[in-house]
């Protein structure tokens, strides 16, 4: 059972770190940035690229990774949610063009020729692959009769240490208080002088790179990387955890990711993989009529 | 069906008697058949889950193609293969076989990889009449009956990839008989025709050799942390993991047990047989077992052929589903060789295709290759380990009986 609450923990911690990036966008813009999971997954693929195809080290090529995802946040920004935004769109446009934009991502790693940057997906046909085991240790510890691997503490360490820091950023900082002022109410904070636009693009920069980052952390501990690691490991629980958390709250998208890792595996468990899925998802219901704003969702002043 | 079977036989009558009216002996069909093209269809897992093993039936089909072509290929007509990839998904597997059937071009078609397509795709062969080889498929309910729950047979439909009811048996009586492991766990995956059947087979078989199954462990495909799965399984203690699972399944699952303390044996299916799953298990699946329908250096006459023909063209070492995708090319060529096929009659000469199927008598790389009354393979089962770098040793053959 030790074991069995070490990997709920593991699993828990990505989908904290995906959904952190996920409720950022949504506390500050307003939007639900659907894009997420693709950048999620091109965290992953570049990384691997890098290391696996171009010799680079590990981690510069997990700089590389988070910077060129951080930019695609700013491409999601310019392309898919200002021009909306500047013609008053209502949100549910800017979620449309986000998935449009998820759709692209995933297609352009799909149609890599044999020559391209992503040729790996045409290595040999398994679609799925991972990093090669000389580019990055991964040492086991045996404690307690408990298996630790190293990769998954490193993704533990980052979580909580990138929480943190997160949570400093948004209270303590300039940023911060810009974003929490953007978030509040977008008119006053452009009335007190804080450009709005400039706080926009510094969001889905952040939670991009986030995102990228949770992306390559997965792929460097679950072993699977490929072109639909966002739509069909992380999408749909992301919504689940940030509802969970309450929309908008960070403390409530980690707490909620923690959850949800929980519940699945304790489901998984009792009950098997059968039904795993519909118990993780009928606890979830059940803690949204008890408190249908979620765990942490507050009036909209207390966001972030 | 009885009505449809009888305008068969009769239109076969008709056929033959109009061939034999019009010009006698065999020098003439073969005339006939000179700067003509068989055309083939081929429905593959190029990409997805069963990517691991499309591509290598491919690469041995092509190569059989363009062996049978430059020797002057069958009685003087070409052969010409169209591959499709499905993407490992049953409902475009059946859409590519339809787009492939409605050319009306096609004389046979190959395929598909995966046994979960087969479900859609062989009864949809069958009803149109054409003539459709599985190459990989090892489920249960492939041959003869395709529409499985009902059990007519479907007389369209082959195969020559040795059945997981045949397999999975050899393979846990050999290790049982070396080994004689007490208990073990299942793993399969529960949402794939493949892997539940193989699991089914597991769990009907190991009673007879005295092992006691402590749990099976279900999950589904797109699992991405193997971790709580594996663990539930490890914490059994168990000799042995019997693993039933596709792609990369039963490669992460080797990693994460090994990581997690496991020392006994993995004994596993089809799913473990191409060098795609043995590199990426490494030194995790070194020793892992599975029955196979094909091994390296097995001694057969036309296989050291094969073997060298395909280090040639390719660089690198067949797999066991090169070597059937190799075998099913020249199975058909040798049933078109003597059909009697006309080229302006494409139902008639499927017909005609499927019936000289029937008497297939040739030497392959899986070794002398006739098909049972059941349009299955009867051959020799090799089991073989994983040897931690992406190879296989062989760990004995078992012949049919």
């Amino acid at each position: 059972m030790a074991q069995q609450l070490l990997n709920a923990i593991f699993i828990g911690s990505i989908y904290a770190l995906f959904a952190v990036g996920y409720t950022l966008v949504f506390g500050v813009l307003d939007v639900l940035n659907l894009a997420h999971s693709a950048v999620f997954m091109l965290g992953a693929v570049i990384t691997y690229s890098l290391v696996a195809l171009h010799g680079v080290p590990f981690l510069p090529a997990a700089v590389i990774a988070v910077l060129v995802c951080g930019l695609l946040g700013l491409l999601i920004e310019f392309v898919a949610l200002r021009p909306l935004r500047r013609r008053n769109a209502p949100p549910i446009s800017a979620l449309i063009s986000t998935i449009g934009l998820a759709l692209i991502f995933v297609a352009i790693v799909e149609q890599a020729t044999p020559s391209s940057f992503f040729h790996w997906l045409w290595q040999d046909g398994a679609n799925s692959v991972r990093f090669p085991s000389n580019a990055v240790p991964n040492p086991t510890f045996h404690v307690l009769g408990l298996t630790i691997e190293g990769t998954k503490l490193l993704i533990l360490i980052t979580t909580v240490v990138l929480m943190l820091v997160l949570g400093y950023v948004i209270r303590f900082t300039q940023l911060g208080r810009a974003l929490r002022a953007v978030a509040e109410n977008r008119r006053a904070a452009t009335l007190l002088g804080i450009q709005v636009d400039r706080i926009f693009a510094s969001t889905l920069f952040l939670s991009s790179a986030l995102g990228g980052l949770a992306g390559l952390l997965f792929g460097l501990a679950i072993s699977d990387i490929s072109p639909y690691i966002g739509r069909d490991q992380v999408e749909l629980k992301g919504l689940a955890v940030i509802v969970l958390g309450g929309m908008g709250s960070i403390p409530g998208a980690v707490l909620g990711g923690y959850l949800l890792g929980m519940i699945e595996v304790l489901a998984f468990v009792r009950f098997g993989s059968n039904i795993e899925a519909g118990v993780a998802f009928a606890a979830l219901f059940l803690v949204l009529v008890l408190r249908p704003q979620g765990l942490f969702g507050a009036r909209l002043r207390e966001r972030l | 069906m009885r009505t449809g079977a009888r305008a068969i036989v009769v239109g076969l009558v008709l056929l033959l008697s109009a061939c034999g009216g019009s010009a006698p002996g065999g020098a003439s069909s073969s005339n006939s058949y000179q700067g003509k093209t068989i055309q083939l269809g081929a429905i593959l897992s190029l990409t997805g889950a069963g990517g691991v093993y499309g591509p290598s039936s491919q690469k041995g089909m092509q190569l059989a193609v363009d062996k049978i072509n430059n020797s002057g290929g069958v009685n003087g007509a070409k052969l010409a293969l169209d591959v499709r990839d499905d993407a490992s998904d049953k409902a475009q597997s059946a859409q590519v076989a339809q787009t492939l059937i409605q050319q009306g071009q096609l004389l046979a078609l190959l395929g598909p990889t995966l046994s979960n397509s087969a479900v859609a795709v062989h009864p949809l062969a069958e009803s149109f009449k054409i003539p459709i080889l599985a190459v990989s498929t090892t489920g249960i309910h492939i041959v003869p009956d395709c529409n499985y729950p009902k059990t007519d047979p479907c007389t369209y439909v082959f195969r020559d990839s040795l059945g997981e009811e045949t397999a999975i048996p050899t393979n846990i009586k050999v290790y049982a008989a070396k080994a004689h492991p007490k208990t073990g766990v299942l793993m399969v995956a529960n949402d794939d025709k493949f892997s539940s059947d193989g699991g089914k087979i597991v769990q009907n078989t190991v009673g007879q050799y005295g092992i006691q199954l402590l749990d099976t462990v279900a999950f589904p495909k797109a699992t991405a942390d193997f971790s709580p799965v594996v663990t539930k399984a490890v914490q059994k203690h168990p000799d042995v993991i019997f693993i039933t699972s596709l792609g990369g399944i039963p490669a992460k699952i080797m990693i994460e047990a090994r990581r997690q303390g496991f020392t006994g044996q993995f004994l596993g299916g089809n799913g473990f047989n191409t060098a795609v799953v043995s590199t990426q298990a490494a030194d995790a699946g070194k020793g892992a077992e599975s029955g196979s329908a094909w091994y390296l250096n097995n001694t057969f006459p036309s296989n050291a052929d094969f073997v060298h023909n395909y280090r040639t063209k390719y660089g690198g070492d067949p797999d066991q589903f090169a070597a059937q995708g190799y075998a099913a090319i020249l199975i058909l060529a040798d049933a078109a060789k003597r059909a009697n096929l006309t080229f302006s009659d494409t139902p008639g000469d499927r017909t005609k295709l499927r019936d000289a199927m029937q008497s297939v008598n040739i030497q392959t790389p899986l070794g002398p290759f006739q098909f049972t009354q059941n349009h299955d393979v009867k051959q020799t089962v090799w089991v073989i380990a994983m040897d931690g770098h992406g190879g296989f040793t062989l760990v004995s053959s078992v012949n049919p009986s």
